[in-house]
């Protein structure tokens, strides 16, 4: 922050330990093979682990996508691009795309706003704030389906909690409650409540973890100088949230995009296709269809999607680099 | 260059969590194969009740002291992933020797499994009920053996039909239709007919209105789902959710979860199964009530068939003899009519049904088996036509009869 010209005998020191870019160094030549032989036992797990986990069932994916794999599982060959054509001529298949779109946006967004203020309380200090941080915790550390099943069964009609209460309270005039997971578009907004539900605390507490890095100083200053409550916020502290909030959205998006579970236990029962998203559609396509060669196909389309959203938004917000 | 790597790093980030969904389809099974001492049959079957289990882990033990040369190892999935599993098994190469499902036709054309004849003693075969080994033959040669059958009746709550001046349980669609306007105007949350169209088994209650008006699925050649003779039992359906007879959302409901809504007394009438006598017994012995026959369009006497199926795979050649050991080890009266028995299911050979024929609880049932009508699930096609059941068929709801025959067709058409 203050840069003196003093050169005192620490730095000297520290400067061992490091080379100093003017000063002659060996180490200042453009890595060989024979820095890459030396390096390889320490990185070969880890290209092992990326070409087994990532790279295989990629590739296997894609290959599977382009074969004709009958009903019991068995391969009859090579269809070339056939199993794409059939997922884009779908009838459903951009209103399913659209409503993958939204599911992401209206999850990731609302999650993002609420974490920030939640964020905002959690950094504060108030008498049993360790308990309130624990509680914020609990989503995340139950299992997502089991959230979902207690969410799906208080919403069931005669017997669920929720619908009972709403009968009770009389919001709702059918004494057996309304069918919220029956309907398309009601399934679809509550799976969007249950989904932000289970993000926020990881979205909450990578906010959190920026705002701990915002310092006093820098606060106390935009105090100095007259900013109020709102002006310090959005223009001291938003700023300085940049980097944990652009990593939050991002990983937020991409587990969102694949999110499964909830949207399966949630909409499963509904028949067509009017609830569904790309990631449902790909287990539809197992499931009822036992088409593993369209389902590959998909996937593959789903999997080019998400590198197209984390590219273009690595591109525009540049959420890896430092503040 | 740094922000390259940066942005390769993300992508893999990308990719790692993209690829979760894709990689679960390689669970691997275990690897049965022959030991030093024997030989080893997988055994993969679906849970029909809490029961099943241990009923199936009783008859291998007798089975093992028996032939103390084969071990039978027990796999038991439930009937929502039933059809996933053996899917990523036989793409594996890790078929069990021996399967019970549903639709097997795919896998007899695809030349997966033995011929019923070939795993079975001559004896056993001879024992099972004609009609039900006709409808496991694919082009005349039975490629599975009849394991259980049940058949349908419709459930009838005396209680409620009382209250609502019902005078008799219904016998035609039209008094049907009467009765369950009538039970449902009581009000109270309470429904007439309990009509299950959800993605559950939205194929049998399908069944059941289609083929009651006259109509059918097809054969074993071809799939007719979009037939004119469909369209009258696809028309009562939305007549009778239109006039508020059924409970809430017909269309979307699961048949398990209203089963117990029946029991719990709510629903006037819905078809049901064997096991649901059990159930009631078991959860609320208090509720009245009484089976009949289903109602069809013109009263005449009809049923939904439902029969699951025993198939041996072709793996190794030298398995066909343990396999057939267990098959006539487990179809002896004295095996099988006891785990029929405690399922709640009827029985497929004819030893069985003679020692079943004074079971008070069955009766109903056995009575209306000689009219029992089977799916078309010898046809190649028929999982594809199942799937697209359960898919499209609760849009009845909402779209006209016609459209959603039609969408059904262009799916199974389309597989």
């Amino acid at each position: 922050m203050s840069t003196t010209i003093d050169t005192s005998s620490t730095r000297a020191g520290a400067a061992e330990g490091r080379p100093r870019p003017d000063g002659p160094s060996v180490r200042q030549r453009k890595p060989g093979g024979r820095d890459l032989v030396a390096a390889l036992p320490w990185v070969a797990p880890a290209v092992l682990l990326i070409f087994a986990i990532v790279l295989f069932p990629a590739g296997f994916m894609f290959y599977n996508s382009t074969r004709d794999i009958s009903i019991s599982g068995l391969d009859q060959g090579s269809v070339g691009f056939d199993n794409y054509v059939e997922v884009f001529t779908f009838p459903y298949f951009w209103p399913i795309f659209l409503r993958t779109i939204v599911w992401v946006v209206a999850v990731v967004g609302v999650t993002v706003v609420i974490s920030l203020g939640l964020a905002q309380i959690l950094n504060k200090a108030f008498p049993g704030r360790r308990i309130v941080r624990l509680a914020v915790i609990i989503p995340w550390a139950a299992s997502v389906v089991m959230t979902t099943m207690v969410v799906y069964y208080g919403l069931e009609p005669y017997f669920g909690i929720i619908n009972t209460f709403l009968v009770d309270v009389g919001l709702i005039q059918t004494p057996e409650g309304y069918g919220w997971t029956r309907n398309p578009e009601t399934a679809f907004a509550w799976s969007i409540v249950i989904a932000i539900f289970v993000s926020l605390p990881f979205t909450t507490y990578t906010i959190l973890a920026g705002l701990q890095t915002v310092p006093a100083d820098v606060l106390e200053a935009a105090k100095m100088d007259g900013a109020g409550p709102a002006r310090t916020y959005f223009g001291v502290v938003l700023p300085q949230l940049r980097g944990a909030l652009s990593v939050a959205v991002l990983i937020n998006i991409i587990n969102v995009f694949n999110s499964l579970p909830i949207l399966k236990i949630m909409t499963g029962s509904i028949p067509g296709y009017d609830a569904d998203t790309i990631m449902t559609m790909i287990f539809k396509y197992i499931q009822n269809q036992h088409k593993v060669d369209v389902a590959s196909a998909l996937s593959v389309v789903a999997f080019l999607i998400v590198i197209v959203i984390v590219a273009v938004y690595v591109k525009v917000v540049k959420p890896m680099r430092e503040v | 260059m740094k922000k390259s790597l940066r942005l390769s790093a993300a992508v893999a980030l990308a990719a790692t969590a993209s690829l979760t969904l894709a990689s679960c389809g390689f669970g691997g099974g275990g690897s049965g194969g022959d030991d030093a001492s024997g030989t080893t049959l997988d055994l993969l079957v679906p849970s029909y009740s809490d029961n099943t289990q241990g009923l199936w882990e009783d008859v291998i033990a007798g089975f093992e002291e028996e032939n103390p040369d084969i071990k039978v190892n027990l796999e038991v999935q439930s009937w929502d992933n039933l059809e996933s599993v053996i899917t990523t098994k036989i793409q594996g190469g890790e078929a069990p020797d021996i399967y019970n499902g549903g639709p097997f036709a795919g896998f007899a054309s695809d030349g997966l499994l033995y011929a019923a004849e070939e795993v079975t003693s001559p004896e056993t075969f001879s024992d099972f009920q004609d009609s039900f080994i006709a409808n496991a033959e694919v082009d005349g040669t039975a490629f599975a053996l009849p394991l259980i059958a049940s058949a349908r009746a419709l459930f009838v709550n005396n209680a409620l039909l009382e209250q609502a001046g019902v005078a008799a349980p219904p016998t035609t669609w039209d008094e049907l239709l009467d009765a369950a306007t009538k039970v449902s105007a009581l009000g109270g949350g309470v429904a007439g007919y309990g009509m299950p169209l959800g993605s559950e088994e939205a194929q049998a209650e399908a069944a059941v209105w289609l083929w009651g008006g006259g109509g059918t699925f097809g054969d074993a050649d071809a799939i007719t789902v979009d037939d004119p003779s469909n369209l009258p039992g696809a028309e009562q359906i939305k007549k009778m959710i239109d006039a508020g007879a059924t409970q809430a959302d017909a269309g979307s409901t699961d048949r398990s979860p209203l089963m117990d809504i029946f029991v719990q007394g709510k629903i006037g009438m819905q078809v049901g199964l064997p096991p649901t006598v059990g159930q009631i017994e078991e959860n609320n012995p208090e509720l009245d009530y009484s089976i009949v026959p289903i109602p069809t369009q013109d009263g005449s006497p009809f049923t939904l068939g439902v029969m699951d199926q025993l198939m041996a795979f072709q793996n190794d050649g030298d398995k066909q003899d343990a396999i057939t050991k267990f098959f006539d080890y487990y179809y002896s009266a004295d095996v099988y009519v006891p785990w029929v028995q405690a399922e709640g299911f009827l029985p497929v050979t004819k030893s069985g049904a003679e020692e079943l024929s004074d079971e008070e609880a069955l009766a109903p049932f056995l009575e209306v088996l000689p009219d029992a009508q089977f799916y078309p699930s010898t046809n190649p096609k028929w999982q594809a036509t199942d799937g697209a059941f359960k898919a499209l068929f609760g849009q009845l709801q909402t779209k006209p009869a016609q459209e959603v025959l039609t969408e059904i067709q262009a799916q199974v058409d389309a597989s």
